[in-house]
């Protein structure tokens, strides 16, 4: 009898083994891991993921983004890389290496065609699009009614119209535009690239980014001139190149305050916490407009939509089957709202806007008006370029031109020099 | 009838022999771990610095390229930029940092009152890391509320106020400030050190000889002192060859690469640019190593003694 239980117990735990080793354990490293929303938000998705798929285990590690870059350009070229990881469009180095699945086989119905197409490389999709944003002009509606300034039903101010606000803005001793440089390399640079995808239109900008057209072109020097007329008008805080992106944030709602602030629409990120942890003072009162037209411009509803935090798989994983079914799971109307209403940022799956809820549903709404009828220009400049043209276009743009300590002329001979071969 | 048989070594000279023996197993396993270590993190990425210098390092991918990246690198109009930089602090920073120090040191020497003070007080900076020393500086250097144009304000000089690591003009100067306030200290100690050394016998022959204190110092401590000297312009010649936190906490390489560093522009190649060739970057790292080299031989070529100080 003692006997038999001993065999009982020997097969019992053979048989556990066996069922363990179908267990399969997928890696996943992420980004966010002090954005606590956005965190959530994916360890939601993992818990569901696992609950409905016993076999599979997912094992997340949280970094900030460039510890988490840095320890992936290790790990890939060992071949010790995750099995799925967070990855931004802008990384072509990744594809360009084969360093990532084709994500064919995912359902792309329930994701925005733009999406797809900003992570298509060479005919295949790369990435499951999750975070996308788009440059938005916000501004504080009480400081422009104290100016006198009104915005328009188009949501859109003239350049002139721009140029009085900031005037009228200096004179009463507020900073017209919060924008800060001190830690990002593309914030900065909106200023210009907004300006000039509307100048150029869409074809044209993108040749001009690519160095298929010249930035001694008179439309670009022109735009360049307009820019510099608002910068030079005092548009920008005295602290403009040492300025982070949090501290323009508050800059802009809190201390001291500004009249309007270029941002990401990533700002409910940080505006929307509670006031003791960074986020808008009780009663302000964001409005969200349209940058300002831009004189004879070949497509004034031109606009910049960036594809942020996406999710890759690694191109060496030994389960691509289960990562891909993790990626699916993403897909769905249902956690396309849930990342709306909890993010308050867009995403590149496809949602149910006629469902959206929650306490920032004005907030969205308001977001999708400012929206309404754009033509999208797929990525940011530094996100395009790669090389010499990416390095100088951020020092350049983001920093030294609206900084004014480099002329129109300095500017343009820069950027052609650093496609010059 | 004689014995063919070898008559047995002595006792006593058969332990000789072994002694005499290089202890190979002890020599072995003493030397074992720090050789190891040593081919392991400084031989090896030495030689594969080397290696991939004439290749295009990609993931699964080494393609010889000869020396094509080398050739690609003369003409960098960036990476000659960060030279110049680099070589400018590299050259300011250490003259700065003695001669500074030196004058600390002599204060010192010469018993100020609070000289236990000023001694902690000029010591802390280098107690810091350049990451805390950045964030510092940065909040020093802010326009609006730093100390720096805050000085400036209510001494009436409004009129100098500028952002100091924003605008290219200064922004270079401006940490080489920063890293002759944080280093100066260190000078002043190992100077000090120095002159505490010094055989008293000269200097009171000095004193004797109606030696002036200028001339003193000139002609009697710093020819005393000047292997030290020497050591501390080498240190700091080599330190600021490499420097790279400061400048990426405070200035990320700008505004317009006016403190791109060689460092700061190697790493922004390797890791920033959107690739994943190391072939680059180790060239960089080649031509850098090597002219460092060249910068420290020159320099102890040009300090060397030529006759030997007898006291």
């Amino acid at each position: 009898m003692r006997t038999l239980r001993w065999l009982v117990a020997v097969l019992a735990v053979t048989f556990a083994s066996a069922a363990l080793g179908q267990q399969v354990k997928l890696t996943f490293w992420s980004h966010w891991a002090a954005e606590k929303i956005k965190r959530d938000f994916v360890e939601e998705a993992i818990r569901r993921f696992e609950a409905a798929h016993p076999n599979v285990k997912i094992e997340a590690t949280w970094y900030e983004k460039n510890a988490l870059y840095a320890a992936l350009k290790t790990a890939l070229r060992a071949g010790t890389g995750p099995d799925i990881f967070y990855a931004e469009p802008d990384q072509v180095e990744y594809m360009e290496n084969g360093l990532l699945l084709d994500l064919s086989p995912l359902d792309w119905s329930g994701i925005e065609p733009w999406a797809k197409q900003i992570w298509t490389y060479k005919g295949k999709p790369y990435g499951l699009p999750l975070e996308a944003w788009t440059i938005e002009l916000y501004y504080n509606k009480k400081a422009l009614a104290d100016l006198g300034v009104t915005v328009p039903a188009s949501l859109q101010l003239s350049a002139g119209s721009f140029t009085d606000l900031v005037k009228k803005a200096r004179a009463k001793s507020m900073t017209p535009m919060s924008l800060g440089v001190g830690d990002r390399p593309f914030p900065g640079a909106f200023l210009v690239h907004e300006a000039l995808v509307k100048k150029l239109g869409l074809e044209d900008y993108a040749n001009l980014l690519a160095g298929k057209l010249s930035w001694s072109d008179p439309r670009v020097v022109d735009t360049l001139k307009l820019v510099r007329s608002w910068t030079e008008a005092g548009l920008l805080p005295t602290t403009f190149t040492t300025l982070k992106l949090g501290e323009s944030h508050t800059y802009f709602y809190a201390n001291p305050g500004a009249a309007t602030f270029l941002m990401g629409s990533f700002y409910s990120s940080r505006a929307f916490n509670p006031p003791d942890k960074g986020g808008e003072p009780a009663g302000f009162q964001v409005g969200i407009m349209k940058y300002p037209a831009v004189p004879q411009g070949a497509c004034e509803e031109c606009r910049t939509l960036a594809v942020g935090g996406s999710y890759v798989v690694n191109a060496g994983t030994k389960n691509p089957r289960e990562a891909i079914e993790f990626l699916d799971a993403f897909v769905d109307p249902a956690m396309a709202n849930r990342w709306l209403e909890n993010v308050v940022v867009q995403t590149g799956l496809k949602a149910d806007l006629s469902k959206i809820g929650g306490p920032h549903a004005a907030y969205l709404k308001e977001l999708f008006a400012a929206d309404a009828n754009a033509k999208y220009f797929f990525g940011l400049p530094n996100q395009r370029m790669q090389g010499k043209p990416k390095e100088v276009f951020t020092q350049v743009f983001n920093n030294a031109f609206p900084a004014g300590t480099i002329s129109v002329e300095d500017a343009v001979k820069q950027m052609n020099a650093a496609y010059a071969r | 009838m004689a014995s063919l048989v070898a008559p047995t070594p002595p006792r006593a000279a058969s332990t000789a022999l072994r002694v005499d023996r290089p202890p190979w197993g002890a020599i072995v396993a003493f030397l074992l771990p720090a050789f190891t270590v040593y081919v392991a993190f400084t031989a090896y990425p030495v030689l594969r610095t080397l290696w991939n210098s004439v290749r295009t390092v990609l993931p699964r991918n080494a393609e010889f390229v000869g020396l094509a990246n080398y050739a690609a690198l003369a003409r960098d109009d960036l990476f000659w930029r960060a030279v110049q930089n680099t070589f400018v602090w590299a050259c300011v920073s250490p003259l700065a940092e003695v001669t500074i120090g030196l004058l600390l040191a002599l204060a010192l020497y010469a018993r100020i009152p609070g000289r236990r003070f000023f001694r902690i007080a000029w010591f802390t900076p280098v107690l810091m890391s350049y990451i805390v020393v950045g964030i510092i500086w940065v909040w020093i250097y802010n326009y609006d509320w730093g100390a720096a144009n805050a000085l400036l304000r209510a001494v009436g000089l409004g009129a100098y106020v500028q952002a100091w690591i924003g605008d290219p003009r200064v922004a270079l100067p401006s940490l080489i400030f920063v890293t002759t306030w944080m280093w100066t200290g260190f000078n002043m100690v190992v100077l000090l050190a120095a002159m505490h050394s010094l055989p008293s016998e000269v200097l009171e022959a000095a004193e004797l000889d109606n030696c002036g204190w200028a001339a003193k110092l000139w002609h009697v401590v710093i020819p005393l002192i000047r292997p030290t000297i020497l050591n501390l312009v080498v240190l700091s010649f080599i330190g600021k060859m490499k420097i790279f936190d400061l400048v990426w906490i405070t200035t990320k390489g700008g505004p317009l690469w006016s403190t791109e560093t060689v460092s700061t522009y190697l790493y922004k190649r390797a890791f920033e640019w959107s690739t994943f060739d190391l072939g680059y970057p180790s060239t960089i790292a080649v031509v850098w190593f090597v002219i460092v080299l060249a910068g420290v031989l020159g320099l102890t070529w040009l300090f060397r003694t030529r006759e030997r100080l007898e006291y």
